[in-house]
């Protein structure tokens, strides 16, 4: 592999420590091409440049080129009813993302490789401690009511969404990272971040994962769904609360003009309703499809599943201060008696991938894959149970919700844990029931023994690492307390460097490995349904469906 | 008047029983809205955005001096005037209970009459048969394999019953077939038995003896004096039935992906949305109590035994 030094030091130029440490790792072979790629994204590398590097460093720069999309035509997909008014600072569900990614963007996408593409930002920077990030935003974007998106507008939507006053949704984002008033512009096409705390993976708080996170104007009134002003490929045509939408091509987009002329988009209570409407002919892609409901459609060849690696997953939590799982061995047999392959191959038809007790999936740059994967092992079990002086067995009840294929898994863990004489009483709630106030005391999520959570996807791990599972974290079900954890926790969120992210990673891995408050046992793909044929459909595993690109 | 002030008295119990019911469910509105992972902050301020902060009794009193007024709130999860989403879901459930009702009265009325003139012969034990079975089917079965042979593989009609928008009034009955059928399926068993059972009383009576002795012809004894009598006790079945039609159909509305009030008042429920949830019930509420009355007027006005002065 020829290094190309002279090209090198060129592009190397004007570049900061971290970035240029990151080079360093790609030369000498620490950093991998695709890791370099993610995290070189997350720094503010732009593409052009990512390639130019890996070029000079001897990787193959080509990067594969989409399809050109066929102009025109209509594109008519099915949806989950938005639970609440189209509204982007206070949307709070998978129905309303979706709504919002046909009209709006984000300074940042989080893409499914989780790298981060610049979209209304062009490119970022942090300073040397990550606390203040500057962002470029791109020239020449007009929101669909023709004014130009600058700067202003970029600070207003932030300060808005970082307000405690305007119950926006992204506080759970925004607590402790980002206040009001942190936003702030340097010039018309330049904004600064300034944090509370620093953040290594910063990007992704004002990507496309913070969803409420898209551009809207300076002077929005909260009025979003009358007209649905924003900077995206499609316009709003027509909006009709709990029946549908249509949208149309937007002539003054910044980017390649969107292919079809219009997207027809009808919203379902459920999703049996909208596999027979696909299958009957009735709209073309169903946006997204619990494994469960869309057996029958995985295997029919007149469909393509779209399948979107994610990090979403269902944590079962086991309550380190409860009589039966205040013992960590205790916790670590119940872990050992799960069969993970099998679990991801009956239960989630393969589309999931294995997890290994931690929030690092195989597929975040920063994890270790030198951590050894957990193995079903019964006999270590039934040794952890004889330490731990419950040879013989236990019993004890798993509180969960009634949400996608969870009661399954709770029934397979409670048959799994039988081969150690456990006992596992079930009981499973409605998700109102089952989150309750949400608060500790209220909430059977936050109260019970064992349970298992449904947790959506995220582009980084920060916030499965900190609220489920920090002494402080206001999701913590399995009240976990443990001061090393706490501190790599903090380490890693602040570490912008990928080798310090790596490393506290690892300790983290391990850490958990032991502890086992909370049981990954896998993360599952986020499924998409498509006429056959059908090319350029782009989710995300947020809830977004990009369709610009998209062709039938 | 005593009935009228009766049905006012059922609809205010049934209004407190609503908002108290909603309300002791665990959780509070802004959380169910913004979900388990938000920030209390912001549930903090969406419950104070909404009123659902202010004391039980306070709520109360303002929605039902709200109601009284013509005023039915703005739901919490659209932001929008509860009486435009109710409006358009109350056209819609009529329009729907109006055809399957089109298709089901004459069905189960010529079944019940046929089956009760060949009382004992196949086509009564066919009928009946048929029927009852039809009626212990659920439909969300039914539904799914009409959907399945008629929108999926003949596809003949289609799978959603939204019409597309500015569709006209045949277009509109197109696509209310198909979801009408498991509601004909469901009610014929019931009508068909009431005017079976009634068409064989009427035909053993002796008026109608009299009448094919005095040498009336066969039909007209028919049509004048047996079905006269026989579909009194049917037309009180049909009118509670109303109700459901309108009402209850929040399997269909959902399977069919249709916005009537059953499916409205079901998610409602869901999210917590109180005004949605009130206004509904209670609409359906007042709709059930006019539709018994004007069931009992009905059969008052055709039966000229039974007038209001006798019963009371």
């Amino acid at each position: 592999m020829a290094i190309n030094y002279r090209l090198l030091d060129i592009l190397r130029r004007g570049r900061g420590e971290h970035q240029n440490h990151l080079i360093d790792g790609l030369v000498s072979g620490r950093v991998s091409r695709r890791e370099f790629i993610r995290h070189g994204s997350v720094l503010g590398f732009t593409a052009p440049l990512l390639g130019g590097i890996a070029g000079a460093v001897g990787f193959s720069a080509a990067t594969s080129k989409p399809a050109l999309a066929a102009m025109g035509g209509t594109i008519r997909y099915g949806q989950i009813v938005p639970a609440a008014a189209i509204e982007p600072v206070k949307i709070a569900d998978g129905g309303g993302v979706t709504m919002l990614s046909q009209v709006g963007e984000y300074l940042v996408l989080s893409a499914p490789d989780l790298t981060a593409v610049p979209v209304l930002a062009e490119s970022w920077a942090p300073n040397s401690d990550g606390t203040v990030w500057t962002f470029k935003l791109r020239k020449g974007v007009k929101f669909h009511n023709g004014k130009e998106m600058k700067a202003d507008d970029v600070v207003a939507t932030f300060d808005r969404l970082a307000n405690p006053d305007n119950g926006s949704n992204a506080l759970s984002v925004f607590t402790g990272l980002l206040s009001k008033g942190g936003t702030r512009k340097v010039d018309d096409y330049t904004v600064e971040f300034h944090l509370d705390a620093a953040n290594g993976n910063f990007p992704y708080a004002v990507s496309s994962d913070n969803y409420n996170a898209i551009i809207i104007p300076t002077d929005y009134a909260g009025d979003f769904e009358q007209n649905m002003i924003a900077t995206g490929p499609f316009k709003l045509e027509k909006f009709t609360a709990k029946v549908g939408a249509s949208f149309v091509r937007n002539p003054d987009y910044w980017g390649k003009p969107a292919g079809p002329d219009r997207i027809e988009v009808s919203f379902y209570d459920d999703y049996q309703p909208q596999i027979l409407a696909l299958l009957g002919g009735q709209i073309d892609i169903i946006q997204q499809l619990p494994v469960l409901q869309g057996v029958g459609l995985l295997n029919d060849p007149n469909f393509d599943i779209i399948s979107t690696p994610s990090a979403a997953h269902q944590q079962v939590h086991m309550r380190t201060d409860s009589a039966v799982f205040k013992d960590k061995r205790v916790r670590r047999a119940i872990a050992l008696c799960l069969d993970r392959a099998k679990i991801v191959q009956g239960l989630m038809k393969g589309k999931a991938q294995i997890g290994n007790d931690s929030p690092f999936m195989a597929a975040y740059p920063s994890s270790d894959p030198s951590v050894p994967q957990r193995e079903k092992n019964i006999a270590e079990a039934k040794q952890l149970m004889a330490a731990a002086g419950m040879a013989n067995g236990f019993e004890v009840t798993l509180t969960t919700e009634k949400y996608l294929e969870i009661p399954d898994f709770a029934v397979l863990i409670q048959n799994a844990v039988k081969e150690i004489g456990g006992k596992i009483n079930l009981n499973v709630l409605d998700q109102g029931a089952y989150y309750g106030d949400a608060v500790y005391g209220k909430s059977p999520w936050l109260d019970s023994d064992m349970g298992i959570t449904d947790y959506g996807h995220r582009g980084v791990p920060n916030v499965f690492l900190a609220a489920p599972l920090t002494s402080t974290g206001t999701w913590n079900s399995a009240h976990f307390k443990n001061a090393d954890y706490d501190g790599l926790v903090k380490t890693y969120i602040a570490a912008l460097d990928l080798d310090a992210q790596r490393a506290a990673a690892s300790k983290i891995q391990n850490l958990l490995l032991d502890e086992t408050p909370v049981m990954f046992v896998y993360f599952y793909d986020f499924l998409t349904a498509t006429k056959k044929g059908a090319s350029g459909v782009k989710p995300t595993a947020m809830g977004h469906l990009m369709l610009a690109e998209a062709s039938l | 008047m005593k009935r009228v002030l009766l049905s006012l008295a059922t609809l205010w119990l049934l209004s407190v029983l609503v908002f108290a019911g909603g309300r002791m469910l665990p959780g509070d509105v802004g959380r169910a809205m913004l979900g388990p992972f938000a920030d209390q902050k912001a549930v903090d301020v969406l419950n104070h955005e909404m009123g659902t902060d202010r004391p039980l009794l306070v709520q109360y009193g303002g929605w039902m001096a709200g109601f009284v007024s013509g005023d039915l709130g703005k739901s919490y999860a659209y932001r929008a005037p509860v009486s435009d989403f109710l409006a358009t879901a109350l056209l819609n459930s009529a329009k729907l209970a109006t055809v399957a009702f089109l298709m089901v009265v004459p069905l189960g009325i010529f079944g019940g009459v046929m089956a009760a003139l060949y009382r004992g012969r196949a086509a009564d034990r066919i009928i009946s048969v048929a029927g009852l079975s039809a009626t212990v089917v659920p439909e969300f079965v039914s539904g799914i394999v009409l959907i399945l042979i008629f929108g999926v593989w003949l596809r003949w009609f289609p799978i959603s019953a939204t019409w597309p928008p500015d569709s006209g009034f045949l277009t509109q009955i197109y696509y209310l077939i198909l979801p009408s059928v498991p509601l004909v399926l469901i009610l014929f068993g019931y009508i068909a038995r009431m005017a079976r059972a009634g068409t064989i009383e009427a035909l053993d009576a002796e008026y109608t003896r009299t009448a094919i002795l005095k040498g009336l012809s066969y039909p007209k004894v028919i049509w004048r004096h047996v079905l006269r009598n026989a579909l009194l006790p049917t037309i009180s079945v049909i009118a509670t039935q109303t109700v459901y039609l309108i009402g209850g159909l929040v399997v269909i509305e959902i399977l069919f992906h249709y916005q009537g009030i059953g499916s409205l008042i079901y998610t409602a429920a869901h999210k917590k949305d109180f005004p949605m949830l009130q206004a509904g019930v209670m609409v359906v509420g007042a709709l059930f109590a006019v539709a018994t009355q004007l069931a009992d007027l009905l059969y008052a006005s055709l039966n000229p035994r039974i007038r209001f002065g006798d019963m009371e």
